[in-house]
């Protein structure tokens, strides 16, 4: 199954820090020779400030060498910094956790330096003394401590580069620490900056900065899209948010054109929140799998794994029998991904259902040893998931289950004619109003007509 | 007579016996005894005078000689005279005419002696007091005869009359013209006479060889002669010390009316032979070249093929010299410097010894000659086979010159040189590329980029990376288009298709250039054959099917001059478009192109119209061109054996209408054209298969009224599909609602269950279907005045927006299969492709009418 994980993909897409749990996972899932993860996680650990994690790494890997000397040089060093940064760094904090201060702090944030400068001294070096804190303290794995500052730093600082940094700083630390609320907040600001066309990037992806802007956009949203994953698959309600954002028209395009990977995670997502569909959601939720299908064919030529071909062989070729095949696949797949490995059980039920919904819907009279087979189940276990499929999806009308014969029924009256005409006509009635309101919006102001869209 | 005057005039010191004689003791440099008072005053600027006399050194040199001077002097009165002695003559010939009142030789006259004298003005020389003389007394004459016509009424005829108002006018003008020295005339007759003596002869020498020359050209024996004597003459000739001088002779020459421009090639050549220094060969060079290339002062024609390649030859060897010598550098901007100077990189300044010239300019002229003289020869003749052994050569050279720019670092040349390149072989199946760069490598000098391990994606790539990397706009799209080209050649479609869609081109096509855009529709349509090759037969007919609807296929590829039906081109316009014209070996067969089209779209076209029963939705077509061709094979009393591609695709269409697919393949597949295609076998099979699938949907959507059941089993063994692929086919239909029924498990069956609508519940459904389209082009409409783009890419701008954007998006989805107008930003990859196809397609129009 190892052809299938998408670790070695997804790792140049995040940050260093980042990688650590998708190592550990590999660790305990054993795709690769534990050997090679251990290495990689010495590889990994040695560039950071982590001294004290590299160093028992290095012991467990060479348990019979000595750990190199650079190592406690290195470990001074970082300490010595870490105290010259954290005073530099106090006395902007001091400032700033007076609550006096607190309370005389705006929303504009010239002001606010004005405001710090004449009242408290405090000036921008100092201010950006709390962002290299910040840094330094991620670096040698202080997450919490690490998102205070930056936290901090973003509040009073007016470089936007910086600024942007210390955002993608901020987001890696609450993911680290596991603040999933609070990194979803941070992840949506931090994608409204980026689509607000920032020029400027994370510094750690600057191998291909100096390009022009849209492609500087472009990677800043591939990195946003890995990064979101973890998130998104730790949130409780992160999938049905996951399809809202990977399925915006800009965020589909960079899917298509940089990272199809996510491809898979996009599907699982998709699968997934099929039950919650039911729910009051929005239509591009509803119908993101036949949206996702059509994508995932196009794709097709350059990414494919048994999660998309799963879709496809359901939603395309309606093959039932590869579909199946697939499935089983896709089990193993998504069992061992980092991200998915949680959801194994709800992706299988899931699954299962979509098959059974298309089954039926293009069958009329199924033989139910047959479907249980299609969905892996004996026959007594499909026997009652099918039970429950009927009473859920509310075919109750429709379906019927002959033990005689041991077939379901399956009676679908055509749609009447005024249900369609009705159907169609739905919602011209709201779309004609709102093209009214634009228009005389327009008519108002017509020099001002972009805003007036936007206003919408 | 004086038409040749100036070319003979140059040929003039190799052209007599006699002259080699006075040439040595120009050797000597003698210096003249008989220079006269003018004559000194004229060498005080001798650029001057060489300006104004061409070969006026070796005239000099000429008068110096004393041995033949008697000699020397007859024949020079005789040259001098002879153009004075006419004048004379005519002029008597007019005085006989005043007298016989004669106007109409007069004015005949006149004329001739007008053009005497101004061919003589020509040459420098002043004006003959005769002429003058005659002036004033025809004024005068004429004067008189116009009082005197009045006088005696009715005693001239029309056409005497005539001729004398006309002899009168230009007498006016002519003496405007020549007022200033027709004052100093009236003045001073005598002193204008001993003024122009004086000038006489001092330059007596000058016409005598002129003279001579003129006459060893106009008979033809004699030419002979004077070929094999300048052989014998040149190595005294030209001498590397003159070589400048000589140059510089030619280069005035140049452009002017009366240059032969042979002989100046010729002399070229000599000097070449003769240049030493890498100065001076350069030089030489330079302006051998350009003489080469002024041969054919016509735009239409093209240039003789061994012409063209003495040329390539000469670039070569330009492009070895510079390469070999760094000090000497080509540029198009240069300080001023003498001409007639040695240089050498000790003279400069900085050691680089710049020269006016531009090495790329040849070798786009090269190339494009090359075009010019492919456009122009007959594709079926051996001749354009020939000819195009020698693209081989001249891709060499842009190759040589690629490393040159490459050497010398000058990043705009090198784009262009690399951009010809591309030209040469984006378009070019392998083995031809091969061939091509295997005469690259055996050159001594190699560019950055060549082919490695046979792979030519990989130079196409390398070199259009450069190109995008160059600041050049337009020569970054053409690289592009060339790239995607490439792809669309090589099979792979989805990369071709990807990079199209990534550049955006086709939203900004329109303003490119003529070129270019034919360039884009090349490519575009490479593109639907690479989807057809791939199999994928849906978006080739949606590719293909935007220049097929313009019915201009030919034009738009510029692969033939379209017949206008109703407006006929001027012939600048034609001239225009045939200059366009690609040569016949990069053509991309159109007939093959028209079987692609017509198989694909009678592959979606023909289930679409079994599915369909009602009338208005007749009326909306995939295809207009092919269901224009179906209705009018429909209507055909009598059809024959199939003969054309068309009638093969036509007759194939109806087989499969009435779901008879083998007859359909073997009919496909007995299309001869298909054997130009890469691959043929391959596509024929899958079409071959495709040709199954839609059979078994085109069957079904007709018959399916007529049962209540179908077994799956007797549609796989009808079709020879397997029962699998039977079953995901109408599970697809099903799925899709194409198709009202039902699969039946444990029988094995289809259940049709279709409800036969009644008129009124068709017509409402048409209803909502037409209420529904008109909201959605008001709302298009609307879109288009605000902005598209504030519609479909900001997400988050309130619930309303986002719900109508989302609507928009579901309507799209709903599958309106022709319309892609607004599926652009979102999914409809096809759509936003075949949309800005379109549009393109439009402005091109405009633009080639």
């Amino acid at each position: 199954m190892a052809e299938y994980d998408l670790t070695k993909t997804v790792i140049p897409y995040c940050d260093r820090h980042l990688v650590f749990p998708l190592l550990a996972h590999l660790a305990e899932s054993d795709l690769f020779p534990v050997e090679q993860v251990q290495t990689a996680q010495y590889e990994l650990a040695k560039e950071t400030n982590m001294v004290d994690y590299a160093v028992s790494l290095f012991e467990q890997l060479h348990p019979e060498e000595e750990v190199p000397a650079e190592f406690a040089d290195k470990r001074e060093k970082a300490v010595s910094t870490n105290e010259r940064l954290q005073q530099e760094a106090q006395a902007v904090l001091d400032v700033i956790e007076n609550p006096e201060v607190a309370q005389s702090l705006r929303q504009d944030k010239n002001q606010n330096l004005q405001f710090l400068r004449d009242h408290y001294n405090v000036t921008l070096e100092q201010i950006t003394a709390l962002y290299n804190f910040g840094k330094f303290q991620y670096s040698y794995g202080n997450y919490s401590g690490a998102a205070d500052y930056l936290y901090h730093f973003r509040v009073l600082s007016t470089d936007p580069d910086l600024t942007i940094s210390a955002h993608w700083g901020k987001l890696a630390c609450d993911i680290l620490t596991g603040k999933w609320d609070v990194a979803l907040e941070e992840l949506n600001t931090l994608r409204d900056a980026i689509d607000a066309r920032t020029p400027s990037m994370p510094q750690f992806a600057a191998a291909s900065s100096n390009a022009d802007p849209a492609l500087s956009q472009l990677h800043s949203r591939t990195w946003l899209l890995h990064w979101s994953l973890f998130v998104y698959f730790n949130h409780p309600q992160g999938r049905t948010l996951l399809l809202e954002t990977f399925l915006s028209p800009t965020y589909l395009n960079t899917i298509q054109t940089s990272c199809p990977w996510v491809l898979r995670y996009l599907a699982t997502a998709a699968v997934l929140s099929r039950k919650s569909a039911s729910g009051a959601l929005s239509s591009r939720v509803r119908h993101s799998i036949r949206e996702i299908v059509k994508v995932i064919q196009m794709e097709e030529y350059q990414y494919q794994d048994p999660v998309t071909q799963f879709l496809k062989e359901l939603y395309v070729e309606f093959d039932f029998e590869a579909a199946q095949k697939e499935l089983g696949k896709a089990e193993t797949v998504v069992a061992n991904d980092f991200f998915l490995g949680e959801f194994r059980e709800d992706f299988m039920d899931n699954a299962r259902y979509l098959i059974s919904e298309a089954y039926c819907r293009i069958h009329q009279r199924i033989d139910i040893g047959d479907l249980s087979e299609r969905l892996n189940l004996s026959r007594d276990e499909g026997e009652k998931w099918i039970v429950n499929l009927i009473r859920e999806t509310r075919m109750g009308a429709d379906a019927k289950i002959d033990l005689e014969k041991n077939v379901i029924e399956i009676h679908r009256p055509p749609l009447p004619i005024y249900q369609s005409v009705i159907e169609k006509t739905r919602g011209l009635a709201f779309r004609t109003q709102a093209l009214g309101a634009a228009m005389s919006r327009t008519l108002g102001a017509p020099e001002a007509a972009p805003t007036v869209v936007e206003a919408q | 007579m004086s038409s040749d005057e100036e070319g003979p005039k140059q040929a003039a010191p190799a052209a007599k016996p006699a002259m080699s004689r006075f040439l040595k003791s120009a050797g000597d440099s003698d210096s003249s005894d008989e220079s006269s008072s003018e004559e000194e005053e004229m060498s005080s600027d001798e650029e001057q005078q060489q300006a104004r006399r061409p070969g006026g050194r070796f005239m000099h040199g000429a008068s110096s000689d004393e041995e033949s001077d008697e000699d020397q002097k007859r024949v020079v009165k005789s040259a001098r005279d002879k153009r004075l002695d006419e004048m004379e003559a005519t002029g008597k010939v007019m005085d006989n005419a005043l007298k016989i009142n004669d106007w109409v030789a007069i004015s005949n006259e006149f004329e001739k002696l007008v053009r005497m004298v101004q061919r003589q003005q020509n040459v420098a020389e002043p004006v003959p007091p005769f002429y003058l003389r005659t002036l004033i007394d025809l004024e005068k004459s004429a004067n008189a005869a116009v009082v005197k016509d009045k006088e005696s009424k009715k005693k001239m005829n029309a056409s005497n009359a005539r001729a004398l108002t006309a002899v009168k006018q230009k007498v006016k003008k002519v003496a405007k013209e020549f007022e200033s020295e027709l004052k100093r005339f009236q003045e001073d007759p005598e002193g204008f006479e001993r003024d122009f003596q004086a000038t006489f002869v001092s330059e007596a020498p000058a016409p005598a060889k002129a003279k001579k020359a003129k006459k060893g050209n106009d008979e033809e024996e004699e030419d002979e002669e004077f070929t094999t004597v300048g052989k014998g003459g040149k190595a005294i000739q030209f001498t590397p010390e003159s070589i400048f001088k000589n140059l510089q002779v030619v280069q005035e020459a140049r452009g002017k009316k009366n240059t032969d421009r042979a002989e100046q090639i010729r002399i070229l050549e000599k000097l070449l032979e003769v240049a030493v220094t890498p100065y001076q060969q350069i030089r030489v060079l330079l302006a051998l070249i350009a003489s080469r290339f002024d041969y054919n002062s016509s735009v239409a024609t093209h240039m003789p093929a061994e012409l063209w390649l003495s040329a390539q030859k000469e670039v070569d060897q330009l492009i070895a010299i510079v390469a070999k010598e760094p000090a000497y550098s080509i540029q198009e901007i240069t300080e001023d410097y003498d001409d007639l100077a040695e240089r050498s990189p000790k003279t400069e300044k900085d050691g680089i010894v710049r020269i006016r010239g531009s090495v790329i300019s040849f070798v786009d002229r090269l190339d494009d000659e090359f075009t010019k003289s492919l456009q122009n020869i007959d594709p079926h003749g051996t001749e354009y086979v020939d000819r195009l052994k020698d693209e081989k050569g001249l891709y060499c050279t842009i190759c040589r010159a690629q490393a040159l720019y490459e050497k010398t670092k000058q990043e705009d040349p090198l784009g262009r040189v690399i951009m010809r390149r591309l030209e040469h072989i984006y378009s070019k199946p392998d083995p031809v590329v091969l061939a091509l760069e295997a005469t690259v490598a055996t050159n001594d000098l190699k560019p950055s980029v060549v082919l490695s391990d046979s792979q030519t994606s990989s130079l196409i790539h390398s070199l259009c990376v450069h190109l995008y990397k160059s600041g050049n706009s337009l020569l970054r799209t053409r690289a592009m288009l060339c790239h995607i080209y490439h792809y669309a050649l090589h099979n792979d479609f989805h990369t071709a298709r990807d990079m199209l869609l990534m550049s955006h081109l086709q939203e900004s096509i329109h303003n490119a250039d003529v070129a270019t855009q034919i360039l884009y529709n090349r490519t575009v349509v490479q593109l639907g054959l690479s989807a057809f090759r791939c199999g994928l037969i849906k978006e080739a007919q949606a590719t293909l099917q935007d220049i097929f609807a313009t019915q201009r296929v030919k034009e738009l590829l510029a692969q033939g001059v379209h017949q206008q039906r109703y407006q006929v081109l001027t012939p600048e316009q034609e001239k225009a478009e045939r200059q366009r014209q690609l040569p016949f070996h990069m053509h991309i067969n159109t007939e093959l192109l028209e079987a692609a089209f017509l198989v694909s779209s009678m592959l979606v076209e023909i289930p679409l119209l079994a599915s369909i029963d009602s009338e208005e939705q007749k009326r909306k077509a995939i295809s207009k061109p092919f269901r224009r061709l179906l209705d009018f094979a429909d209507r055909q009393v009598f059809t024959g054996p199939p003969e054309s591609t068309r009638d093969h695709i036509m007759q194939a269409s109806k087989a499969l209408q009435n779901g008879e697919w083998e007859k359909c393949r073997d009919l496909i597949q007995s299309i001869k054209i298909w054997s130009l295609m890469p691959e043929c076998a391959a596509v024929k099979e899958m079409l071959a298969k495709r040709i199954q699938e839609e059979g078994l949907r085109t069957y079904l959507f007709t018959y399916a009224p007529h049962y209540r059941t179908l077994s799956l089993s007797l549609l796989a063994k009808t079709f020879s599909l397997s029962l699998r692929s039977v079953t995901s086919l109408v599970s697809k239909m099903i799925w899709t609602e194409e198709l009202a029924a039902a699969l039946d498990q444990s029988a094995g069956v289809v259940v049709f269950n279709r409800v036969e609508l009644t008129r009124t519940q068709q017509l409402a459904q048409t209803l909502a279907d037409k209420v529904n389209a008109m909201v959605e082009q008001n709302e298009k409409s609307l879109d288009q005045r605000l902005g598209v783009s504030n519609t479909w890419n900001d997400r988050g701008d309130g619930g309303k927006g986002d719900k109508r954007g989302e609507q928009t998006q579901e309507r799209n989805r709903r599958g309106d299969r022709t319309r892609g107008a607004r599926g652009g930003a979102r999914g409809g990859r096809g759509a936003r492709f075949a949309q800005g196809l379109g549009s393109q397609m439009a402005g091109n129009t405009q633009r080639n009418r």
